[in-house]
């Protein structure tokens, strides 16, 4: 049979620089022209599962200790476990090779669900005081902290990862079907600030230096 | 062109740089830092504008746009208020609500009628007989007004916005305002100082009189602005305008870009934990007759027009002031070259000693307990009149200037539209604020102080408080910071006077709707008594100023006139916006946030027409006849292919899974079989039906369901809410976007299928009612269901939403040969409805339940014990014959279709049209229709009324359902 591709929701108009195929995913890891950020990055092929029981405490999903208080997050190996709630967490998979799906009925896969976009760089504050009323500078939440509520209208989980100068940045996730207007709204908000879509490796190199 | 101060400390002004700006068509040149209003008092413009009713002349009186005075047209857009815009090179100006110019106005002799247009004479005389009221409205527009806009006028400029969150906000960047914010800050939060000028200072920026120890005012306020301004954790907003003030100190305002900002307008909504309110006052408008005559102007108006911005406001002013700035002013304005002949002080005493010998110093005559009575001059003030309090003794001095000012008024804003109270005050005479919001403080001369030391004081002991709100700030400090307050001077005593010894035909109240004193005299005369209803019935305080003149002289005069002993009468309401801006400002960027499908842009690519349907993009039609006759003649005949991607789908899994599906729909889903598919329904509480959808099970307490695409968002909540007293273990994973869903349809939907898959896909191996799950291309899995929504042979393919785009070009691919077409959600609509099958929301509505609608077999009565929700109130329903129903109809005469919600009447509404079309596969109209009990009988007929349809009715008749293959074998094939 022919070559069947997986498509993401995200289509940014600059052109690719260098392209990996991953799991029918062409997964863009550098573009022309990313400037010196800050910069949004699709990582909508990345893996992304539903956590859910309700003895989520006793569980330890590829073996990393789920944050106790709903609205903490934590990263470890690439991944970012994010507890939304009593029974329920989210996880992603920011960097690494693929995981294995776990066996257990509590998983979902979920990453066909959402946008996954990484925000990044020193402006990368401004850019979302543009599009939420959401605190990313509340001193009384350690990052990586999670928040569920609005992004230009639009429900998100937004997980900030860093608000460290240059290595400030936050991931979000929202339901796929607004990729493409929540994209034009961030690269809009980001405009002022030289926002520009980038690569993979931008969040790989990012994720390492956490 | 005037000739500028260019040596000043407070100029804000640069007069090496000029700006060119068209004024009436002819070129002039400002300076760089000149606002438009200040650009034109340098060329020599007095007159502005003309007033809204009487046509009077208008000019500069007060500084910061708290009247209509000086608004004008810039670049097409009306109403701009040019004391607070800054002047840009290239800038059209003209002048607004003229007949002629605003110089020699036709429309001028209005002024002398003012005896025909007493307070509320619309309401006295447009209306006997009422047919006046339409010509003489028309005629009453064409003559008043303030500027004109095109309906179709594109606002230029970027309007952005920004919601940015802190721990205190000090509203007002003024000596106390700064000083809070420098007090909160040093506690460690994060602080936002709003300023709606765009520099920091406030009164103190443009006063060269002490503020202590030498230093003058201006000098301490440029002090205060760099230790802000090098405070990390203070965010300073200048040129931001505060415009609302709500409940959890969510505070508005709107700040203005320069030539280095990325916007025109921005507009801001931040959150604090706590709020200063730091604004200041405004000056109280002295009340004589000609208070407005261009010339006239405020104290601070006069002073800033030089201090600031370099200009002498004349060559002689008289002075009519209530307080020290005005005679603060007098000294600044002789020092650079005023002649001032003469000084009429309302107060007797009072005056600081420093200020007198000053005044004396310079030879100034100055009259205590004078005040100005007329202002001479037919567009401009030539002389004056002033007159002792008592009215004996009178004298007139020639002038092209009068400064005039009864006192101050404090600006209170931000606090009473958060619902604060004001109480009057006798010693300041302000109507201070009380009964404070929650953690909302109040600093500064609003609260009456003069002196520059109690002003910083009471800033520091607000941004003390602001601190204690978040919980940053001892009990210790603040003790500290109240002894430091107490230890410096009190509020200052205010002037009472309201208005000179005049009878007041020319002495206005109000200048943006002309109210005079005689007006406000006569509401009061005819019971409109209060503040509130004088302004509604004489238009005191409702123009664009949003009451910055009338202000609190409109209540002072109002409990003065009525000779009351107490004043318990308040200023009116205040609202949001408390400074007008645009509306493209507050819409902001406006991205529309819509969801599109996976195939969205495939579906446009092939000529998709979309409509918002909901939170959804969806294609509607796949060509310009919106009959969609070819999409349904194409499915009812061959194949088509549906992007449904919008239906709601979840996964429900966990020990009590199937429990919390029994509560929600009404069906017994504890007989689902695996590979088999159960439609049920969900009703409300009421029975009334809310959704409808499949449910799968695909294994041990695991579930797949869908919803309507209205329904997706809410059903994970709607299932936790009703199971909310339950300790049951279930999850609920929204899994509406991971999977895109194709309908496919169709005849030779299967030999379109069957092409695709390795699976067996006869009606033997796969047939109606049933689930598969498959591969197709060995690589992406489908969930794939045998339905029949429209009434043919239908697969629901359901697909991860990566693989969605190749799916449908794969199916696209191959039903090449059998002409395969998209069709649209009209399309879709209609072959349903063909075969009545119902879409909730359309053939349903709040009162109708499961039973009404024709959905009763979906519900089991045997099921017991899982407190299904509507249950109890379907089983009272069951038996009522009154409710509506749902029926079909057919056309009479083979007559078109009923619109769309089209009543069914006889003597009374009997019901309405649900949805109803001409049957390109039936040839005939047919539709359904919710009727009353006693209608649903087949053979009634039934009366359509229609909008605009001039009382002629067109008729149907109730028939048997479904229209279309009433024995469902085409589905089943």
């Amino acid at each position: 049979m022919k070559d069947i591709k997986r498509y993401s929701p995200v289509e940014f108009k600059v052109t690719p620089l260098k392209i990996e195929t991953r799991d029918h995913w062409d997964v863009v890891m550098e573009y022309h022209n990313e400037g010196d950020g800050p910069w949004l990055v699709d990582l909508s092929h990345r893996t992304r599962l539903d956590l859910q029981t309700g003895n989520l405490d006793a569980k330890k999903p590829f073996g990393i200790t789920i944050p106790a208080t709903p609205g903490q997050s934590v990263l470890e190996n690439g991944l970012l476990i994010n507890r939304m709630n009593g029974i329920q967490s989210s996880i992603y998979h920011l960097a690494g090779d693929a995981i294995e799906m776990p066996g257990e009925t509590e998983y979902t896969e979920i990453t066909e669900a959402s946008v996954f976009l990484a925000i990044m760089g020193e402006s990368v504050f401004a850019i979302c005081e543009k599009l939420s009323a959401l605190d990313f500078m509340d001193k009384n939440r350690e990052t990586p902290f999670l928040y569920q509520g609005p992004f230009s209208h639009v429900p998100c989980q937004i997980v900030t990862l860093s608000r460290e100068a240059e290595k400030s940045g936050v991931v979000l996730t929202c339901s796929r079907g607004y990729a493409k207007v929540m994209v034009d709204a961030i690269l809009h908000a980001g405009e002022e600030f030289g926002l520009k879509p980038a690569g993979e490796k931008r969040v790989t190199d990012w994720i390492s230096s956490l | 062109m005037m000739n500028r101060f260019n040596h000043l400390p407070t100029l804000k002004i640069d007069t090496s740089e000029k700006i060119p700006f068209t004024f009436k068509g002819k070129q002039y040149y400002g300076t760089k830092g000149d606002t438009v209003a200040t650009a034109l008092y340098a060329n020599g413009v007095r007159i502005y504008a003309r007033s809204l009713k009487y046509h009077r002349p208008r000019g500069f009186y007060s500084m910061d746009g708290e009247c209509s005075n000086t608004m004008m047209e810039i670049n097409g857009v009306p109403n701009v208020r040019t004391e607070t815009t800054w002047l840009k090179p290239g800038m059209v100006i003209k002048e607004q609500n003229v007949k002629g110019s605003a110089e020699n106005d036709l429309m001028g002799f209005i002024d002398k009628m003012d005896w025909a247009m007493p307070a509320g004479f619309y309401y006295d005389t447009m209306h006997k007989p009422a047919k006046i009221w339409p010509v003489a409205m028309k005629q009453i527009r064409k003559a008043a007004g303030i500027g004109k806009l095109s309906p179709d006028h594109h606002m230029p400029g970027k309007y952005d916005e920004i919601f940015p969150t802190c721990d205190v906000c000090v509203i007002g960047g003024g000596p106390a305002g700064m000083t809070a914010a420098l007090a909160a800050a040093q506690k460690g939060l994060r602080v936002i100082l709003m300023e709606a000028r765009p520099w920091l200072g406030g009164q103190f920026d443009y006063r060269t009189a002490e503020y202590a120890n030498r230093q003058t005012c201006h000098e301490r306020a440029v002090q205060l602005a760099k230790e802000v301004e090098k405070t990390d954790n203070i965010r300073v907003f200048t040129h931001t305008a505060n415009i609302g003030a709500y409940n959890n100190n969510l505070i508005t305002g709107f700040q203005i870009g320069t030539e280095k900002d990325s916007f025109t307008e921005r507009y801001i909504e931040l959150r604090a934990k706590s709020v200063v309110v730091a604004t200041g006052c405004i000056e109280r408008p002295l009340l004589f007759e000609n208070n407005e005559r261009p010339g006239v102007m405020q104290a601070g108006c006069a002073l800033r027009l030089a201090n600031t911005y370099g200009l002498l406001p004349g060559k002689t002013g008289v002075f009519s002031i209530g307080h020290d700035l005005g005679l603060e002013a007098a000294v600044a304005l002789h020092d650079l070259g005023m002649t001032i002949p003469m000084i009429a002080d309302i107060r007797e005493d009072g005056q600081d000693p420093v200020l007198l010998k000053a005044v004396m110093d310079r030879k100034i005559i100055l009259l205590k307990g004078w005040v100005a009575t007329e202002a001479h001059g037919r567009k401009q003030v030539k002389k004056v009149t002033l007159k002792s309090l008592d009215g004996t003794a009178e004298k007139t001095f020639d002038c092209d200037v009068l400064v005039a000012s009864a006192g101050f008024t404090p600006l209170t804003g931000p606090l009473v539209v958060n619902q604060a109270k004001l109480k009057y005050d006798a010693h300041t005479n302000f109507f201070l604020p009380t009964d404070l919001p929650k953690k909302m403080h109040a600093a500064g001369r609003l609260l009456g102080y003069e002196n520059g030391l109690s002003i910083e004081a009471s800033g520091h002991l607000a941004g003390l408080k602001a601190a204690y709100d978040c919980e940053n700030c001892s009990i210790a400090d603040l003790g500290e910071a109240k002894k430091a307050m107490e230890s410096k001077p009190g509020p200052a005593r205010g002037t009472k006077l309201v208005m000179a010894p005049v009878k007041g035909r020319k002495t206005f109240i109000c200048f943006d709707e002309d109210t005079s004193i005689k007006n406000v005299k006569q509401s009061i005369d005819k019971g409109f008594d209060v503040p509130e209803l004088i302004k509604r019935f004489s238009g005191a305080g409702l123009g664009p100023g949003q009451a910055g003149i009338p202000g609190h002289n409109l209540p002072l005069f109002t409990a003065k006139y009525q000779a009351l002993p107490d004043i318990k009468i308040r200023p009116t309401t205040v609202r949001p916006p408390l400074v007008p801006t645009l509306i493209a400002t507050y819409a902001g960027t406006n991205h529309t946030m819509l969801k599109r499908t996976p195939i969205d842009d495939l579906q446009r690519k092939d000529g998709g027409i979309f409509r918002n349907i909901g939170v959804w993009q969806r294609a509607r039609y796949f060509s310009k006849d919106f009959t969609s006759r070819k999409e349904i003649e194409n499915v009812r005949n061959n194949v088509g292919m549906l992007d449904g991607s919008t239906l709601g789908k979840f996964r429900i899994h966990g020990p009590d899974a199937l429990n919390a599906l029994q509560r929600v729909y009404v069906s017994d889903l504890s007989k689902i079989k695996e590979g088999r598919v159960k439609y049920t329904a969900m009703c409300n509480d009421d029975g009334c039906v809310i959704d409808d959808g499949v449910v799968i099970k695909l294994g041990e307490n695991d579930y797949y369901f869908s919803t309507s695409t209205g329904r997706a968002g809410q059903t994970v909540e709607w299932i936790r809410y009703h199971t909310r007293y339950e300790n049951w273990d279930f999850s609920l994973v929204n899994l509406t976007d991971a999977m895109g869903v194709i309908n496919l349809s169709g005849p030779n939907a299967r030999k379109v299928l069957e092409k695709v898959v390795d699976i067996d896909v006869s009606n033997d191996a796969f047939g109606f009612s049933e689930y598969k799950e498959f591969k197709v291309a060995d690589t992406i899995p489908v969930k794939a269901m045998r339905l029949g929504f429209v009434g043919e042979l239908s697969y629901e393919l359901h697909v991860p939403s990566s693989y969605m785009k190749a799916l449908w070009l794969i199916l696209k691919e191959a039903g090449k040969e059998f002409k395969i077409k998209n069709f649209g959600v009209e399309a879709q609509n209609v072959l349903r409805m063909e075969k009545c099958h119902v879409i909730l929301g359309q053939e349903s509505e709040q009162r109708t339940n499961l039973l009404d609608i024709g959905l009763g077999f979906l519900w089991s009565r045997k099921k017991t014990g899982y407190k299904t929700v509507g249950v109890a109130a379907l089983t009272q329903a069951e038996k009522d014959n009154s409710r509506l129903k749902l029926v079909g109809f057919k056309m009479e005469n083979n007559g078109r279709a009923p619109r769309d919600g089209a009543l069914i009447v006889d003597d009374r509404v009997r019901g309405h049209v649900c949805t109803a079309r001409d049957s390109f596969s039936l040839n005939e109209a047919v539709g359904m229709a919710l009727v009353e009990g006693d209608m649903s009988k087949v053979g009634t007929r039934l009366a359509f009324y229609e909008d605009e349809c001039n009382g002629e009715l067109i008729y149907g008749t109730v028939v048997e359902t479904p229209f279309y293959d009433p024995a469902g074998q085409r589905m089943k094939m």
